[in-house]
């Protein structure tokens, strides 16, 4: 009998243990970049496994800069970031709101019309896409970065639908009898209250579209008008992975630091979004 | 006319969203579905009717049987994993959830999904240089040979197998440690009560109680599979060594955008889009059945 607990704690020792060193395997990636980007670009390569760096300096952060523009690179990952973010809550709200509370014909197909679009493939519609922005002479624009990237909502859409539905319909019975309009429901009653679910997707957004890789790569060729996911790959290209380690870390870290900070702040909504009710026990 | 107001109101909230998404998303489509006909390249004014000269010519090419092959082989190697392995390190962090640092664990678990291909292609190519990377540095460590990673072309696909593995678990795990979570507890206690072991307990009760999710993930990691794996493949291969690790949307994306055959790309993107229909059907028709709706 008293043999149980004993077993019952090695059984979670062994757990733990499995766990942490999946930890460790899965972010080791991560931690070297980060070593590597404040170590001497001259003795970096001289060690494969380098935890701590030695000699700590920011050069490769200044060797960087002076090689390509990457503060402009990271204003434009802000802009365009915020951009597609705003521009999908603009879609994806009010739609949210009339699937979820009102009746309207055709509401059903329309719903799973706007619904299907999550299984589409995100490289399926940029040959199409690509010649529009060519024909337009858009190419090289913000516009181009931008506006095709924000009709990706079908999980916005849906995810809204089920906030403004979970909402109890008294709180809008009591606002018609005083008269309030669909409009003044939907941003006196509606808005305030899903705030959170609003928050969730703009960061699920926000990190989405700060790592757009392969439509940024096609429509933005100027190098200042290029986003820090895309330059990173331009400046592997150029210069070869031989000469130019630590300043490729160090950009690849300004482009992580971001959206690490947003998810560290947010990580419960995340989790709340993607996986609802699994901190509630 | 205010009454034909409130009737019009559902279109105007829903509208904007709908007409984005035709434009967009089904417009592409239904764009592709015509260039797969025509033999046309952005540079030349030249368009003419091939009817389907274009799925016969790729039909034909070596390129595109061997990507499609790839595709195949990514497909049995990841959705099998990307169900499973995530499955497996949830029902972990679910038996330790009351301590402390299961937000460690669930957190650092989550991180690779929010880096960048890019950056992430950057990480694994020096993970796995073949010259001095780190994976050859341990080998060498134990006395192994050094090995070609993923410019071996027999490795190639092992290895962007693994970065999108990687780089893409994290989400699934969530999904799984939210249906383990709403799981009650009671039917635990009551079970083992009757003596049923943790195993028997999983596979007889609890799995049966998450097939909604189960098949939620299954539906959804055939899309994201297929999805995922341009990127890394962009990052760390080029489909390279001699296409030994291509797919069929990276197939698409070179013959559209790195050789501008609009025609042949668009056809490789008709055929996608069937084989997606396609399995979706049979995902849905199989598993409707299996699904058990507490």
């Amino acid at each position: 009998m008293s043999a149980a607990p004993f077993r019952l704690s090695l059984h979670r020792l062994v757990i733990h243990g499995v766990l942490l060193v999946t930890c460790v395997a899965t972010i080791f990636p991560l931690i070297w970049m980060i070593s590597s980007a404040f170590t001497p670009n001259e003795i970096i390569t001289a060690r494969a496994v380098r935890l701590w760096p030695e000699d700590p300096t920011l050069s490769n952060f200044t060797i960087a800069a002076s090689r390509h523009p990457i503060w402009v690179w990271l204003w434009n990952s802000i802009l365009t970031a915020t951009l597609i973010t705003i521009g999908k809550l603009l879609l994806a709200v009010p739609a949210g709101f009339a699937f979820g509370r009102m009746e309207f014909p055709g509401r059903r197909a329309l719903f799973w019309f706007v619904i299907a679009t999550m299984s589409f493939p995100t490289v399926l519609a940029i040959i199409p896409t690509y010649i529009a922005v060519v024909k337009l002479q858009a190419f090289d624009t913000y516009g181009a970065m931008i506006i095709p990237s924000i009709p990706y909502i079908g999980f916005y859409v849906f995810y809204m639908r089920q906030a403004f539905r979970s909402l109890p319909a008294s709180m809008f019975e009591a606002a018609r009898i005083d008269g309030s309009g669909l409009w003044r429901q939907f941003l006196e009653i509606g808005i305030p209250n899903v705030v959170p679910a609003m928050a969730a997707l703009s960061v699920i957004s926000f990190m989405g579209a700060w790592n757009i890789y392969l439509w940024g790569q096609l429509v933005l060729e100027d190098g200042f008008k290029k986003t820090l996911t895309t330059g990173i790959a331009t400046f592997a290209d150029l210069e070869g992975t031989e000469h130019a380690w630590g300043p490729l870390m160090a950009t690849s870290l300004l482009s992580i630091v971001p959206v690490l900070v947003i998810f560290l702040a947010a990580q419960r909504f995340i989790v709340d979004a993607l996986a609802p009710g699994l901190d509630e026990r | 006319m205010a009454s034909r107001l409130r009737m019009l109101a559902p279109y105007l909230f829903v509208g904007p969203a709908v007409l984005s998404v035709a434009i967009f998303l089904y417009g592409p489509l239904i764009a592709s579905a015509l260039l797969s006909v025509l033999d046309w390249n952005l540079l030349s004014s030249d368009v003419s009717f091939v009817g389907l000269g274009n799925y016969a010519a790729i039909l034909a090419s070596p390129d595109f049987r061997t990507s499609a092959w790839n595709t195949a082989l990514y497909c049995v190697i990841l959705i099998p994993a990307q169900i499973i392995l995530p499955l497996i390190l949830a029902l972990m962090i679910h038996s330790v959830r009351k301590s402390p640092i299961q937000g460690l664990y669930r957190g650092s678990l989550f991180l690779p999904t929010i880096v960048a291909y890019s950056v992430a292609g950057v990480a694994w190519s020096w993970l796995l240089n073949p010259v001095n990377g780190l994976f050859n540095e341990i080998f060498g460590f134990f006395g192994f040979p050094k090995s070609r990673w993923h410019t071996d072309p027999d490795l190639a696909l092992l290895c962007v197998s693994l970065v999108t593995f990687w780089k893409t678990f994290g989400l699934n795990m969530l999904l799984w440690l939210a249906a383990l979570a709403t799981l009650p507890h009671e039917l635990r206690e009551a079970s083992q009560l009757d003596g049923a072991s943790a195993r028997r307990h999983f596979f007889t009760i609890s799995l049966p109680l998450m097939t909604p999710t189960a098949f939620f993930i299954s539906v959804t990691t055939f899309f994201h599979v297929l999805d995922d794996i341009v990127g890394v493949i962009d990052v760390l291969t080029q489909g390279g060594p001699a296409g030994r690790s291509s797919s069929l949307l990276y197939f698409l994306w070179q013959q559209g955008l790195q050789f501008f055959q609009f025609g042949t790309a668009s056809a490789v993107a008709v055929i996608i889009i069937a084989a997606v229909l396609a399995v979706t059907w049979l995902q849905f028709r199989v598993g409707e059945k299996k699904v058990h709706y507490g």
